[in-house]
């Protein structure tokens, strides 16, 4: 191993540094507030890949890296690192979540009905172009019903079970401190359920996007057709020091189930999760969690493939590391370039064919 | 960690879940009028931290890792030994404080007339911004047969 120094390396990263921050302006409260405010969906994005749920820092995050998003997630995830951990709050059970969109593609008559909730799904998306001209955009206000939404509504799946159409499925005996977590040890392969659940919930969705359509699209086994698709909002319930249980707030989750067809005669079902409503990055998850199980290894469905690929810090570090120098790693490439070029001309000069050295595997 | 002692009655988790969530400028000053009648307090705690949460997967029931949760966290108690806790999400740590001075309060001379309706207002704040909200969810109710 061999380093190349730079000189004057120190003022010019100092200066670029302040050139980024410069480009962003001075950033205060007001700017975060309004990013938190206004961009609902883009703070849930963040706060799911960085695995930590705060809507303040997620949008200071966003304010002070410019909204690039890998960044965003890094500096989360590494604040998260100065915070000791406090608890392990109750399992957040399906049932439970106060449910704000409910729906199914696969069943049109659901216990508890289909909600669409708030979504752009049947709108057409129409560029508000008037805003520019001076004319603000007011939505509409909704027409509101005359009762309520149920706060909870039916687990489908246990609804499929006693349908039979599912699986039958064993009580969940862990206790909270005994779940696998891949914050305090590694994943490895095989990985448990339970790591391929919680490394799909802080994947980066780009990239669970990216190899979930390449599932559907047939470089998987199975083609998925949404069960139940689910956003709402789950307690954190927490417990007192004196035993109480109680719910320290809300956090926003969405959850998807996919199902492709018929397997041991029960239907196959797929299952993904994260903080904030992102549904593109649940159903392509659950997608990726549906076609694991047969999936051969190296393709884009098999769970070392996807979760490895898809763990966001790790791969746009990698990806940006190589911006860094590798000049000795380049001259050894340039040098290898060279003395095959004096052999081949030696070769040649005696009238032989050279047939260059032997390719090693690229070595990650 | 939570001590697994027996729960402390009934209506004490209602309260403590009216508590997290209750307006936080009306729940400072409510706390700031009960401080004085409550002597000397210990802190024992008061910082941020994470609550890890776990979601139960429904296709084999298996509990997994949603991520964690920032929270800010205050824990109190009394000369006499009664103890007052408040947890909060987010990094307000004087939201925390004045639940946790609230639940000593109760805990130390039980719920007063002012406290009690404190809570009832709450309570009814919280129930008609969630009625409200799931009107408008319930608007969009779909009958499938129609679609």
């Amino acid at each position: 191993m061999a380093y190349v120094a730079t000189r004057g390396g120190e003022k010019a990263i100092e200066q670029a540094e302040r050139l980024f921050r410069q480009d962003l302006g001075t950033i205060d409260a007001q700017r975060v507030e309004t990013i938190r405010a206004t961009m609902p969906y883009l703070i849930d994005r963040v706060m799911g890949e960085a695995s930590l749920y705060d809507e303040e820092l997620a949008a200071l995050a966003l304010a002070q890296t410019g909204g690039e998003l890998s960044e965003a997630v890094l500096v989360l995830r590494a604040w998260r690192t100065t915070q000791p951990r406090l608890a392990i709050a109750r399992p957040v059970k399906q049932d439970e979540v106060l449910t704000q969109r409910r729906i199914s593609a696969a069943f049109k008559d659901i216990p508890g009905g289909q909600i669409l909730g708030p979504t752009l799904d049947y709108s057409h998306r129409v560029l508000a172009t008037d805003v520019l001209e001076g004319k603000p955009f007011a939505p509409p206000a909704v027409d509101k019903a005359a009762s309520s939404a149920p706060a909870k509504q039916p687990s489908l799946a246990d609804w499929q079970r006693q349908q039979g159409l599912v699986a039958p499925a064993n009580p969940s005996a862990v206790s909270p401190e005994d779940i696998p977590d891949l914050t305090r040890e590694p994943l490895l392969f095989p990985a448990s359920r339970a790591h391929r659940l919680q490394s799909l919930a802080r994947a980066e969705t780009g990239g669970v996007l990216a190899l979930g359509y390449a599932a559907m699209r047939g470089y998987g086994n199975a083609h998925p057709t949404v069960n139940e698709l689910r956003l709402g909002e789950a307690n954190v319930v927490v417990r007192h020091p004196r035993g109480t249980e109680f719910s320290a707030g809300r956090v926003r989750v969405s959850q998807a189930e996919v199902t492709s067809k018929e397997k041991g005669g029960y239907l196959e079902l797929g299952f993904a999760a994260t903080f904030g409503w992102n549904e593109v990055k649940v159903i392509a998850a659950a997608t990726l969690d549906l076609n694991s199980d047969d999936a051969p290894v190296g393709s884009p469905v098999h769970e070392e493939f996807y979760l490895y690929h898809t763990e966001s810090v790790e791969a746009s570090g990698f990806c940006i590391h190589f911006k860094l120098p590798h000049y000795v790693t380049f001259q050894s490439i340039l040098d290898a370039m060279r003395d095959a070029k004096v052999k081949r001309a030696a070769a040649e000069a005696a009238g032989e064919v050279y047939l260059g050295e032997p390719e090693e595997e690229p070595v990650l | 960690m939570f001590n697994e002692t027996p729960a402390a009655g009934p209506g004490h988790g209602e309260m403590l879940d009216i508590l997290a969530r209750a307006r936080p400028n009306r729940l400072k000053q409510h706390a700031e009028t009960l401080l004085t009648a409550l002597g000397e307090i210990n802190v024992i705690a008061n910082r941020t931290g994470l609550v890890m949460v776990p979601m139960r997967d429904t296709v084999k029931n298996v509990d997994f890792h949603l991520g964690e949760v920032l929270v800010s966290e205050a824990h109190i108690a009394d000369a006499a030994g009664h103890v007052g806790y408040g947890m909060v999400t987010g990094r307000d740590l004087e939201r925390a404080m004045a639940m946790a001075v609230i639940d000593l309060s109760v805990a130390a001379r039980g719920q007063d007339d002012i406290t009690a309706n404190f809570l009832e207002q709450e309570r009814a704040h919280l129930a008609a911004v969630d009625e409200e909200r799931m009107r408008q969810v319930e608007a969009t109710r779909v009958e499938m047969e129609t679609f």
